[in-house]
């Protein structure tokens, strides 16, 4: 009782002695908030005037200044970061400003005409690319890996677009399943059920690994796209590191990752696996059919594909490039895809795209941005540049398609 | 315990302005006297919040053309064909779960630990302890959720796969929920984690509104109580609580607000998969989350941009809701409390 009634004194005591400390605090926190003013204030006025540098079109000497907008898929960021700075070296009145927010949201930014350039894993269908006036340019080759976390074996595993198509179905569950082991002679394999895990964005990556499946067996459900009805179970993960930190926690896992990322997965002690071609779909026992994911073999693929193209056409999944006689695989609907005749040495590989408007609001600065593409397609798919980002260089023949689009596009002489 | 409080209540509040003239007359002349412009300008501005609200859901309504508003969008099953949008089966069932078991058990867990928290701020700590104390929760309340889901994905998931989860399951395996085989861990994303991230979330706000409404109890009150002989517990139970008892509902509603609504922490540690969970361990989404992950892909297939923007209306339908309710609620004990409010107000 006693302690009780000695309570509220105390506390009024406080009170007063704190009225020092207090007014300390209040000319630390005015301190604080007056920091966080000026520091908003000069992101304020920077974001303004990269803004008002955007919509300049003054003259300065050598002529206009224009910025040049980028939008999309998280996969072509590094790429313009990369490219961006050394197209401004050459010409300081243009800079290239990249933002990586997702194919999706780079197809619909380049449709509604807020951005210069739309970055997409998944090209446009050529159909409703010319609905909103847009091209499809393949910027460089990218290919996809399937990683695994399976400890006590250090090996690639064989694996094929039907032997995966079955793990992500449910089909096979264990990692020991006589189709796994008959492609894998000498690996003793655990009798682990297998996790396999899936991108819960939306996602190029999930677009070309549900491809894949689509096409390498006949009893995949539900079709092929940037998001996917998964399995009950199978947990899904943001982005591509979001994979491999996922994947490195989830022992006997399996994971489509981009190849961006092969370094970050082999750090993290992922390995990744030789993927079966057509013949290896058709006879999954001849190990001599699957292929690493080496440059080599990824470009391979590409030329392959797109030399036997007919018609010629850049819009196209390089997914199992060479089924006889396929229909190539298209987002949503309409519009028929040309099909190669060729088989595919690494059958996981794509195209990235970017896309841009043959009618553009400014033909001034549309002249700069078809000029920044150029000289990505000449310069920027040097060895040196794509190896940076871990891409593959475009081939001759898909950059002479691209120079051929480029040159359809309404600018100003 | 109750009548000698409430009485103690009111002369006490009356008692200031007691001094200068009767009390009666002064309280209600304050708000007569308020300027007509002040308040010609006051009223459309306190209905900017209504007419938003209606805005947004018109807004909402429309975009989604209610054109997946049958029965199976009530359903279980989310069925998305990407090559066939529109025979796709958009059920938001699951989902709907999946918020309810996540944001439910967070809100118990953050509410229980709110109130100890609060409790042992207003009454047994000392006051040095508990600035610094509320000084740690107001931080907390302050970091991007964003954050809280970095951590939880990248420090709390393999540990919780590692040891947090197998060492549950060998303990609690026979109580249903808790066990299932051992590849129902995988990577520590799921339920559990989800669960603890969002607790962890809702706390600091939870804490506040608490800690301040029983702070707010007017001293006399408590005085009084301790006077009549009740130990600190006997006055914080019989006192503190019921006087407050409006704020901590408050509290609540506020928390389970937030709970509702967070996606991106969630869309990182909840596991991501669509399903019945079938343990604590096991993966799941909540709709906001949900809505989260697909909106990139929405943008390819405008069927699926429609189900998410339905789905988002009926999530905010669900807030409206639970804020009606809990204000129902909150009025119905500010009557019972003080039944002799009327005269005041």
């Amino acid at each position: 009782m006693s302690g009780n009634a000695a309570a509220p004194p105390s506390a009024n005591d406080s009170l007063t002695a704190r009225s020092p400390s207090r007014a300390r605090r209040g000319t630390l926190t005015t301190g604080v908030a007056v920091g966080i003013a000026v520091i908003l204030l000069v992101v304020g006025l920077g974001g303004g005037y990269l803004i008002g540098k955007n919509l300049a079109t003054s003259s300065s000497g050598n002529g206009p200044s224009y910025t040049i907008t980028e939008t999309g898929s998280t996969l072509i960021y590094p790429l313009m970061n990369l490219l961006g700075p050394n197209f401004t070296a050459l010409y300081p009145n243009i800079q290239v400003s990249p933002a990586g927010t997702g194919s999706g949201t780079g197809i619909s930014s380049a449709e509604a005409g807020l951005v210069d350039i739309g970055g997409t894993d998944a090209y446009l269908t050529p159909s409703v690319a010319a609905q909103h006036n847009l091209i499809n340019v393949p910027i460089a080759i990218s290919a996809q890996l399937v990683f695994y976390n399976l400890p006590g074996v250090n090996v690639h595993l064989n694996l094929n677009g039907t032997i995966l198509a079955m793990i992500w179905a449910g089909k096979i569950t264990q990692w020991n399943n006589p189709l796994i082991e008959a492609a894998n002679p000498g690996v003793s394999l655990p009798a682990q059920t297998i996790i396999p895990l899936h991108r819960s964005d939306g996602s190029g990556d999930t677009f070309m690994f549900t491809s894949l499946c689509y096409l390498s067996w006949s009893g995949w459900p539900g079709g092929y796209g940037t998001t996917y009805s998964w399995q009950a179970g199978q947990p899904g993960y943001q982005g591509n590191s979001g994979m491999v930190t996922g994947l490195s926690d989830t022992k006997y896992g399996i994971a489509y990752i981009g190849i961006s990322y092969l370094a970050e997965a082999q750090a993290a002690g992922l390995q990744y696996a030789a993927l079966g071609d057509q013949a290896a779909n058709v006879n999954g026992l001849n190990p001599a059919n699957y292929i690493l994911p080496s440059p080599a073999n990824i470009s391979m693929d590409a030329n392959l594909a797109l030399q036997n193209l007919q018609p010629p056409s850049v819009a196209i999944s390089l997914i199992l490039g060479g089924v006889p006689g396929a229909t190539h695989l298209q987002l949503g609907q309409g519009g028929t895809m040309p099909t190669s005749t060729y088989p595919t040495p690494y059958p996981d590989t794509n195209l990235e795209y970017t896309l841009i408007s043959t009618h553009p609001a400014s033909p001034a600065k549309q002249k700069w941005v078809v000029a920044f593409l150029e000289w990505a397609l000449s310069y920027g798919n040097l060895p040196a540049y794509m190896q940076a980002v871990h891409f593959l260089p475009l081939t001759a023949e898909v950059i002479g398609y691209d120079m051929q689009a480029l040159s359809s596009v309404s600018v100003s002489a | 315990m109750d009548e000698p409080i409430s009485p103690g209540d009111r002369p006490a509040m009356g008692r200031s302005p007691g001094i200068s003239e009767p009390a009666p007359p002064a309280a209600p002349s304050a708000p007569v006297r308020a300027p007509s412009l002040r308040r010609w300008l006051a009223s459309p501005l306190a209905l900017a919040p209504l007419i938003l609200l209606g805005l947004v859901v018109a807004v909402l309504a429309i975009a989604s053309e209610g054109q997946y508003f049958g029965l199976s969008f009530w359903g279980p099953v989310w069925e998305f064909i990407p090559t066939d949008p529109a025979g796709s089966t958009y059920g938001i069932a699951l989902f709907a779960l999946g918020t309810a078991i996540t944001a439910g058990i967070a809100l118990i867990l953050a509410s229980g630990l709110s109130l100890a928290i609060a409790i042992a701020l207003t009454t047994y700590l000392p006051p040095r302890t508990g600035r610094i104390l509320t000084t740690l929760t107001d931080l907390l309340a302050g970091i991007p959720s964003v954050v809280y889901g970095i951590w939880g994905f990248v420090v709390l998931a393999p540990y919780f796969a590692s040891t947090v989860e197998p060492n549950l399951r060998n303990a609690l395996g026979w109580l249903p929920g808790f066990g299932g085989p051992e590849s129902a861990i995988g990577g520590g994303t799921g339920l559990l984690l989800g669960i603890f991230i969002l607790t962890l979330m809702v706390i600091p706000l939870t804490t506040a509104v608490m800690r301040e409404s029983l702070r707010s109890v007017p001293r006399d009150v408590v005085e009084a109580g301790l006077a009549l002989g009740a130990t600190p517990w006997e006055v914080v139970r019989r006192v503190r609580l019921r006087v407050a008892r409006r704020g901590l509902w408050g509290a609540v509603f506020l928390g389970f607000g937030r709970a509702i609504g967070e996606s991106v922490a969630l869309a990182m540690v909840l596991g991501n998969t669509i399903q019945y969970p079938p343990s604590i361990y096991g993966g799941s989404y909540t709709i906001a989350s949900f809505i989260f992950t697909q909106l990139d892909s929405a943008f390819f297939y405008p069927e699926l941009l429609r189900a998410l923007v339905e789905f988002a209306l009926v999530i905010l339908l669900i807030t409206i809701a639970f804020n009606l309710l809990g204000q129902r609620a909150v009025s119905g004990v500010r009557t019972r409390t003080v039944p002799g409010a009327g005269g005041r107000a």
